[in-house]
């Protein structure tokens, strides 16, 4: 197996040992840079699937190397390191399509899981598998998630939730897969279709979201209109 | 000259007179008797040999026929004529071989008398004086000539005691008329003296009596006048200035513009017509007028000051130069120093004061031989109990009692000071509070790097690598060395956020830069400001404290900060670019900051220091924090200067006065904060 390249900006010298060392472990082609302009000159030149950028770093920040990125490369998966706690700056790069964010300081098991999420979903990327499916599970429809939802989501995401309409269900469980990543547009995309499944009186209830986007819709307030449930299971009953 | 000058001005003016009246007197008596009595007697002469002449004229026939009693009877004729008689002694006529023709002597004629006065051939006749018997006489001899030839002698007897007598009546007359005259002048000089004295020795007495302070004398001076000082406007009103007599009165009146206001017609002030004597009288009673009015002054105004020191809000002490005892303290020097006056009077003011009171006292002692007034802000004194509390003294120079003294005014700052470092301390708190997010940002770096590398032992234990000692002394001393950048940074907040003692320290201007920087360095950094270093090598300590520095320099970088995020608004892109310089020059070390915001505008740039003003947004700043800097940096004896160039950016320039500068300056008094070994009021 290739392995994948990833590339690690941050302007800490020490973070970026750290990186090394972990992603080495993680069996990863690493390559760091210590500044926006370096990183980007780096992504130029290697291409890597995988970016980690700190958001804050003197000169280009982490936000506009995400810009940059994107610019070149919609495809390349940028996971954003940001400050511990601030959600803020995390839902403002999910609104510029970063993948995923993670908090400093790093966990272990977040970096493992943000890592492999994005691996699984650059998987999904190549397999170019349908990203939204239609279940009928019990009394409750269930609409599987999975890779990224964002704008190019959103006719998958409305045809499922017509056919939850057609199969006349009281619930319909938006069940993410583990690896689900959901950026700005599809934080909008769900949140109307919230807003419309209470006009048309079906409940909706989502299942499998990453610790992650969970904390991200509890800021944007998705939480407070839908039930989260730990398991699938636990939302069909 | 001596015991003339003891003498009074009357007996002298009386001596004088009479001396010189008598000295002109002897001089013209002498003077009449030479010439009355040498005049008298050369007439009489005149007269004798008239009478010779007009015998030998008409006796010349009888001695030529020999007829001796016709010239007998002649010159008995002659001589016995009127009052002839009495001044002719005798008459006798002598013929050529000095024979007596004849004679009146009524004895027989002495035989040596007619040769005792021979005519010299040549002569006219000879004058001698001769005795005859008792008598003495002037023998006036005129030869008797009968055309060429000389025929007899005729010799006439002058009584010398008539001439003496009639010389004798004269002098007598004289001398009555001259001494009529000095007994005249004597009585006259004797008058003059005296109304020229009595009004002087009665001066003399009335200033006696107001010397000795009895200013209700009757002042017997003049004729009609109503004399009462209580009737004068200027007496019951006393900011009403006499502009009759008082001459500085008039000069401050001239050089304050004023007008003033002058009586029409001063009820007292008036020259009547007279001599000097009266006009000395008129003098000296506006003088005791005026000093009567200016004595009551004096007493109302000593009566004001009396008790604006016995009223006056702050303490005020009367000290002795020289011996440092207080000589004098008002009430709220007993309240607030907790002593009675009886135990602050003679006692020294180093008690109360120690030795910042004695570093004062002397640089006083200096500054008052140039006179003038020191100021000593901040010092330490002690109530009674030896509790101490912080003053402002302001000394000044006077006279009092005669001694060289001073006053000293002291203000209790203790209150002032609490709330100036609480407010500092609050100001510093929020600072602290606009800090934050770059502390947390600051923290999280070394945090990460630490959680990271325990992370990665676990990991490494977890799968069952191969962990070398290499790599864990590796992780080990990175994990350490993150934990110091941790600690370096939680220490440097602390030290910031320790209130500081009223003490101040010795200061290194870099390091509470530096210290700044490690807080806020990566902050500014992160929001696209460059913070350039030049900082000066080797700069003389200040005088200071260190965490009050760094909030000055974090309030200047903050600001600038604030001012460069402004200008980015309108120009995206750009960067921030703050240079911070520190250098020593002339005993002062400067630091300075420069940045390429959008500078300040000439009409704010007066105001900036004003507390609560700000022209940040609302919400933003509540404009102390200049305001707390200012006061900070002026406490240190420091200066803020700007230079702003609108558009271009803003430099901030601070200076300090050296240590070394700072005690030369502590020992010329003018600035000063002096506090070397004092008990630190807080420190967390």
């Amino acid at each position: 197996m290739t392995q994948e390249k990833i590339l690690v900006i941050d302007d800490e010298k020490a973070t970026l040992k750290m990186f090394r060392l972990f992603l080495d472990v993680y069996g990863f082609d690493i390559l760091t840079a210590e500044s926006g302009e370096e990183g980007l000159e780096v992504f130029d030149r290697e291409k890597p699937d995988i970016v980690l950028t700190d958001i804050k770093m003197p000169g280009m920040d982490g936000i506009e190397v995400l810009q940059q990125i994107k610019k070149r490369s919609p495809a390349t998966e940028v996971i954003v390191i940001t400050g511990h706690g601030d959600m803020d700056l995390a839902i403002q790069a999910l609104n510029l399509d970063a993948a995923d964010f993670i908090n400093k300081p790093i966990q272990r098991q977040s970096l493992e899981q943000g890592l492999a999420r994005a691996k699984e979903r650059l998987k999904l990327a190549k397999s170019r598998q349908n990203e939204v499916s239609v279940v009928r599970q019990g009394q409750a429809l269930v609409i599987e998630i999975q890779g990224s939802v964002s704008s190019h989501s959103e006719p998958y995401l409305r045809e499922a939730y017509s056919k939850a309409q057609e199969a006349g269900v009281q619930r319909i469980v938006l069940h993410f897969d583990p690896n689900t990543s959901v950026n700005g547009a599809g934080i909008a995309i769900l949140t109307q279709l919230v807003l419309e499944s209470e006009k048309d009186g079906v409940e909706i209830v989502m299942a499998g979201l990453s610790e992650n986007f969970r904390k991200v819709f509890g800021i944007v307030g998705l939480t407070r209109m839908v039930q989260i449930f730990d398991s699938l299971d636990e939302a069909c009953a | 000259m001596k015991p003339y000058a003891r003498i009074s001005l009357k007996n002298k003016i009386f001596i004088s007179i009479l001396a010189v009246i008598l000295m002109i007197s002897v001089t013209i008596a002498l003077l009449a008797r030479w010439i009355l009595i040498s005049g008298l007697t050369k007439e009489l002469e005149l007269r004798g040999i008239a009478v010779a002449h007009s015998i030998a004229e008409r006796g010349g026939g009888f001695v030529l026929d020999k007829n001796y009693s016709e010239l007998l009877s002649l010159i008995f004729e002659e001589a016995r004529l009127r009052e002839r008689q009495h001044m002719i002694n005798y008459i006798f006529v002598l013929d050529r071989s000095e024979k007596v023709l004849s004679h009146t002597f009524t004895v027989p004629f002495p035989g040596p008398l007619s040769t005792a006065n021979p005519v010299l051939e040549g002569n006219m006749h000879s004058v001698r004086l001769v005795a005859v018997g008792a008598q003495t006489s002037y023998d006036i001899a005129v030869s008797m000539n009968e055309g060429l030839y000389r025929i007899g002698t005729v010799h006439v007897g002058l009584s010398k005691e008539h001439i003496d007598k009639l010389v004798a009546k004269l002098r007598f007359m004289f001398l009555g008329f001259i001494s009529a005259v000095i007994i005249i002048i004597f009585y006259v000089s004797h008058r003059i003296s005296r109304y020229i004295t009595s009004p002087i020795s009665r001066l003399t007495n009335i200033s006696d009596e107001l010397s000795r302070g009895n200013f209700d004398v009757h002042l017997d001076l003049g004729e009609g006048l109503d004399w009462a000082v209580t009737n004068c406007p200027a007496y019951k009103d006393t900011n009403m200035p006499c502009w009759h007599f008082d001459e500085q009165g008039r000069k401050s009146r001239k050089s304050e513009g004023k007008t003033g206001q002058v009586c029409s017609t001063c009820l007292f002030y008036r020259k009547r017509g007279g001599d000097e004597v009266i006009q000395l009288a008129d003098s000296f009673m506006s003088m005791v007028w005026s000093i009567r009015l200016y004595r009551k002054r004096l007493q109302e105004s000593e009566m004001k000051y009396r008790s604006l020191f016995d009223s006056g809000p702050d303490p005020i002490f009367v000290v002795d130069c020289n011996t440092d005892l207080i000589l004098d303290a008002n009430p709220r020097a007993e309240e607030l120093y907790e002593y009675s006056k009886g135990e602050l009077l003679g006692v020294s003011f180093m008690v109360l004061g120690h030795d910042q009171v004695r570093e004062c006292l002397t640089s006083l002692n200096d500054a008052v031989t140039n006179s003038g007034c020191v100021y000593y802000p901040k010092v330490l004194h002690y109530k009674k109990g030896e509790r101490p509390f912080y003053v402002n003294m302001h000394a000044c120079p006077i006279s009092y009692g005669g001694t060289h003294a001073m006053i000293v005014a002291v203000t209790d700052i203790t209150e002032m000071m609490e709330k100036d470092a609480q407010l500092v301390q609050a100001a510093k708190m929020k600072t602290l509070g606009e800090m934050s997010a770059g502390i947390a940002h600051e923290i999280n770096q070394p945090l990460n790097a630490i959680k990271m590398g325990s992370e990665y032992l676990n990991l490494l234990i977890e799968q069952n690598r191969e962990v070398t000692e290499t790599q864990i002394r590796d992780m080990a001393t990175e994990i350490s060395q993150q934990v110091d950048r941790a600690t370096d940074i939680i220490n440097n907040l602390r030290a910031f956020g320790k209130k500081s003692g009223l003490v101040m320290e010795r200061v290194d201007m870099n390091e509470p830069i530096r210290g700044v920087l490690s807080i806020i360095g990566r902050q500014f950094s992160i929001q696209r400001i460059t913070i350039r270093l030049e900082l000066g090598e080797d700069l003389p300590y200040i005088k200071g404290h260190n965490n009050r520095l760094q909030q000055v320099f974090f309030n200047l970088l903050n600001n600038a900060r604030d001012a460069i995020q402004e200008k980015m608004e309108s120009e995206p892109g750009m960067w921030g670019d703050i240079l911070v310089r520190t250098y020593a020059r002339e005993g002062r070390v400067f630091a300075s900051f420069a940045d390429n915001g959008p500078g300040i505008a000439d009409s704010v740039r007066n105001k900036i220091f004003e507390p609560f003003f700000t022209t940040k947004q609302t919400g933003k700043g509540m404009g102390l924090g200049l305001a707390i800097t200012y006061g900070i940096v002026r406490d240190y004896g420091g200066t803020i200067t700007i230079d702003s160039q609108p558009g271009q950016g803003t430099t901030f320039t601070l200076s300090f006065p050296s240590v070394e500068n700072h005690q030369a300056l502590e020992h010329n008094a003018t600035r000063v904060d002096k506090k070397t070994e004092q008990p630190s009021e807080t420190s967390q």
